[in-house]
């Protein structure tokens, strides 16, 4: 193929990632704070995952929705690992930085197989695992990883610069000021939250992600090409793709199209099949339209793969194993008691473990701030997994848009009225720090704010005897459990400011659901 | 060292040059000459909160030309109309309305809620309202609090959000409902919407508080809205079956002649009414019904 036949590809590839780029994050952006009757369908590209296909098939309850990842997985059996190339939007941002890296040094990168091996035997380990109930693939996959780090720290990290910027710039008292107040009331009104929104471990989350991104700097596509387990898989799908590049007879070895060859790789000197996401830059680097696209038929001749080593296979496989046992034996799988709640609609947690891809659709759809990454409470195992946390925010009554985006059904689809009824958990009162009983105050702002209609939480008139033994009546505060359903709206606004006098934790929290 | 404590002070400075420079009268608002309560029972919402402020002497004698003026209703819930934790927005429009008529140059809604506040603004329809009226709707933002005196005995310093310092009157139109704690909430009460900071901390003795925001902070007119009201499990409700059309509107310059006369439709003597009764204590007006300036009629 000629450089500028080459170049046209090059574009049209281009083109097609920012496309699925702006696709993704319009759905992800706009499912936070969107009206519940007008969510978006945030779901797509996790359908479009066979790692997820897979997990929905391990874990019970089969959705329907996870057939359409057999349509890549089909074409990926054509055409190679295009998805990688031209779909995936995580994939697209990695490529962009590594074009930035790569116009920094224009320095050809050695070829090495291990870097691209690791991908591979990672997968055999989560593989392996899942097998076992343990279900870690949330942890690389693409689009959870994609979609947690941007809902946890990109969107609050941007709000909280814009926010920032426009306030200290609208204060100045010149023409600057003057400028930038309109521009921060109307950022106030359509772009900012009006509440900073927070998250546990933005460090960590952050770290990884923008860690991912600067590595593409040294090695292009670092992550798609080390880590992906989605990348992984379709590599080995792409080693019997139909579609291939070839080199012809017109080459003169002059090795131009490792310039910038995706998986850092040479096209002349070293093609593998499983690792080429078909880009095109080599189309456009070479000299003299050396390279081209060829079908090549099913037993027909050498396929260029990278050599993974039955040694390694097996030592990925007992890695996975023992990545499969280690949580099984932690204490938290047998106690009955657990220190977290989770968000409405979240089924049994050994099941819910399963099913849950750690993607965080639920913590940006929240529009209390409430759910939460869990860092250590749920267990090593359960990094990620949403919790609902009245210390951020509380599961507001009229909503049920985490149960509408969760893409597994590990939070199982409620309907309104479903989630109302749904108790994920029930308040208890300390009275040893409830005003109420400590203090011997009226207070009961947990009982304002408890949203059952007829009230979960009540006031008893008592007469108590105060300081110095004069009787006082008091409204003491009490908990109905039959009728709480653990939104922790009452958590969230008690005005103690060492911990909050009323607490709700997982007793009677309906997590065997007959929702599934 | 000097250059750093320059840098310092200058900023401190202009901080506090400012809120010396808000119009509010910032002392105790001494009951109007007469504290008059008009209390308009009708067919529309919108018809009876203009025949109440008609009835007080018009909108003219609040409002000036040029005013810059608040309108603080109860936006703290995410609840519809229908379920009545929130100020009804016809009752809005029709203050918003008379406001501009009386050459106001500016109208501003805001609250501070309970529930998320954007969820608020938008359910209670209070938002779309405001804006066709011509209202600037703003939402609280904790970047710009100012303390602000109350002197009271339990209230004293606590963080406003400026936008109230600011403007030139302030106009209160509250919900009448039914509260778990403080019994009733009305025009006094509404005044927590103000306020910034850990808020809960001022529900401990709340009668006090809320009688210290009402006096330490002025109210020009009020409105109270009793189209539809939460008689049970206020104050954020939900159940329609709590529910009660009154269709009433109740108007005055007297803050707490406005919660007295109110707290009859709920069948309440004002003297069992802690918040009241601390108003009493600091001679905010009459707590005795019978002695309020009371005038009732029905369009």
């Amino acid at each position: 193929m000629d450089s500028k036949r080459g170049k046209r590809l090059q574009r049209l590839r281009i083109f097609s990632q920012v496309l699925f780029i702006w696709i993704f994050f319009y759905l992800l952006v706009k499912s936070g704070g969107a009206e519940i009757a007008h969510l978006p369908q945030t779901g797509l590209f996790f359908y479009l995952d066979p790692l997820f296909l897979w997990v929905n098939l391990l874990s019970g309850r089969f959705l329907h929705a996870f057939l359409l990842a057999l349509i890549p997985l089909f074409l990926t059996l054509v055409l190679g690992r295009f998805f990688c190339g031209w779909v995936c939007p995580l994939g697209g941002l990695h490529q962009f930085f590594s074009w930035l890296g790569w116009r920094r040094s224009r320095k050809k990168a050695s070829v090495a197989h291990g870097p691209l091996r690791l991908k591979y035997l990672l997968l055999i380990v989560l593989l392996i695992a899942s097998l076992f109930a343990s279900q870690l693939l949330g942890w690389l996959d693409p689009f959870s990883l994609l979609t947690r780090s941007v809902a946890t720290v990109v969107l609050p990290g941007g709000n909280f610069l814009l926010q920032h910027a426009l306030q200290s710039g609208g204060q100045d008292a010149g023409w600057a000021g003057k400028a930038v107040r309109p521009l921060y009331e109307f950022s106030r009104r359509s772009l900012l939250t009006v509440r900073q929104r927070t998250f546990l471990q933005p460090a960590a989350i952050g770290l990884l992600f923008f860690g991912l991104l600067l590595l593409n700097l040294r090695r292009r596509r670092f992550f798609c090409n080390s880590l992906c387990p989605l990348g992984a898989f379709y590599g080995f799908l792409a080693r019997f793709s139909l579609l291939r590049l070839a080199v012809n007879e017109k080459c003169r070895k002059c090795n131009a199209c490792a310039d910038h060859c995706t998986y850092n790789g040479s096209p002349y000197q070293d093609y593998l099949k499983s690792e080429c996401v078909l880009c095109g830059n080599c189309l456009v680097d070479c000299p003299a339209a050396a390279i081209d696209f060829r079908i090549q038929l099913p037993g027909a001749g050498k396929r260029p793969a990278l050599d993974l080593g039955r040694r390694r296979l097996l030592g990925a496989a007992g890695c996975g194993l023992v990545v499969a046992a280690l949580p099984q034996v932690a204490v938290s799988r047998q106690a009955k008691a657990h220190p977290f709640i989770r968000p409405p609609g979240a089924v049994a947690e050994k099941e819910f473990l399963k099913k849950c891809v750690r993607c965080g659709a639920c913590m940006q759809a929240c529009p209390t701030n409430a759910v939460q990454p869990a860092v250590f409470q749920a267990g090593l195992e359960g990094l990620w997994t949403p919790l609902l946390l009245p210390a951020s925010g509380y599961c507001e009554y009229e909503c049920n848009r985490c149960t509408q985006v969760c893409p597994t059904h590990a939070l199982a689809s409620l309907t309104l009225e479903e989630k109302k009824q749904f108790k994920i958990g029930t308040a208890v009162v300390n009275r040893s720090t409830c005003y109420t009983y400590a203090d011997g105050y009226n207070c009961a702002v947990c009982e304002e704010h408890c949203p059952v209609p007829e009230k979960a939480i009540r006031l008893r008139a008592v007469e108590v005897q105060g300081f110095r033994g004069r009787l006082k009546k008091v409204d003491q505060v009490y908990v109905v459990p039959d009728l709480c359903i653990g939104c922790g709206i009452c958590e969230s606004v008690c005005p103690r400011t060492d911990a909050p006098a009323i607490r709700v934790g997982a007793e009677e929290e309906q997590r065997e659901n007959p929702y599934g | 060292m000097l250059v750093s404590s320059g840098l310092l002070m200058a900023p401190l400075a202009r901080a506090q040059a400012k809120p010396s420079a808000a119009p509010l009268a910032a002392g105790p608002s001494r009951p109007a000459s007469t504290g008059q309560v008009v209390q308009v029972r009708g067919a529309s919402p919108y018809e009876i909160t203009k025949r109440a402020v008609a009835e007080i002497g018009g909108m003219g004698k609040i409002v000036s030309r040029g005013d810059v003026v608040m309108v603080k209703p109860n936006i703290g819930w995410n609840r519809t109309e229908e379920q009545a934790a929130c100020t009804n927005p016809e009752v809005l429009r029709a203050v918003i309305e008379l406001t501009f008529a009386a050459g106001a140059k500016k109208v501003i809604v805001m609250d501070n809620t309970c529930h998320k506040a954007e969820d608020c603004y938008q359910r209670s329809g209070i938002e779309a309202m405001a804006r066709k009226a011509g209202a600037e709707v703003r939402f609280s933002d904790e970047n710009r609090l100012a303390v602000h005196d109350f002197r009271g005995e339990a209230l004293g310093k606590w963080p406003v959000f400026r936008d109230h310092l600011e403007v030139d009157k302030f106009i209160n139109v509250p919900i009448l409902k039914h509260h778990g704690s403080s019994g009733l909430t009305m025009a006094m009460k509404n005044l927590y919407g103000i306020l910034g900071g850990n808020r809960g901390k001022l529900h401990r003795d709340m009668g006090e508080n809320i009688a210290d925001a009402a006096n330490g902070f002025r109210s020009h007119l009020v409105v109270i809205d009793a189209w539809r009201v939460l008689m049970r499990n206020g104050p954020v409700g939900g159940r329609l079956s709590d529910v009660e059309l009154r269709q009433t509107v109740f108007a005055s310059t007297n803050i707490m002649h406005a919660d007295v006369a109110a707290a009859t439709l709920f069948g309440r003597d004002a003297r069992e009414v802690e918040f009241l009764q601390a108003a009493f204590a600091r001679k905010m007006g009459e707590i005795d019904i019978a002695r309020v300036p009371l005038k009732a009629l029905a369009i």
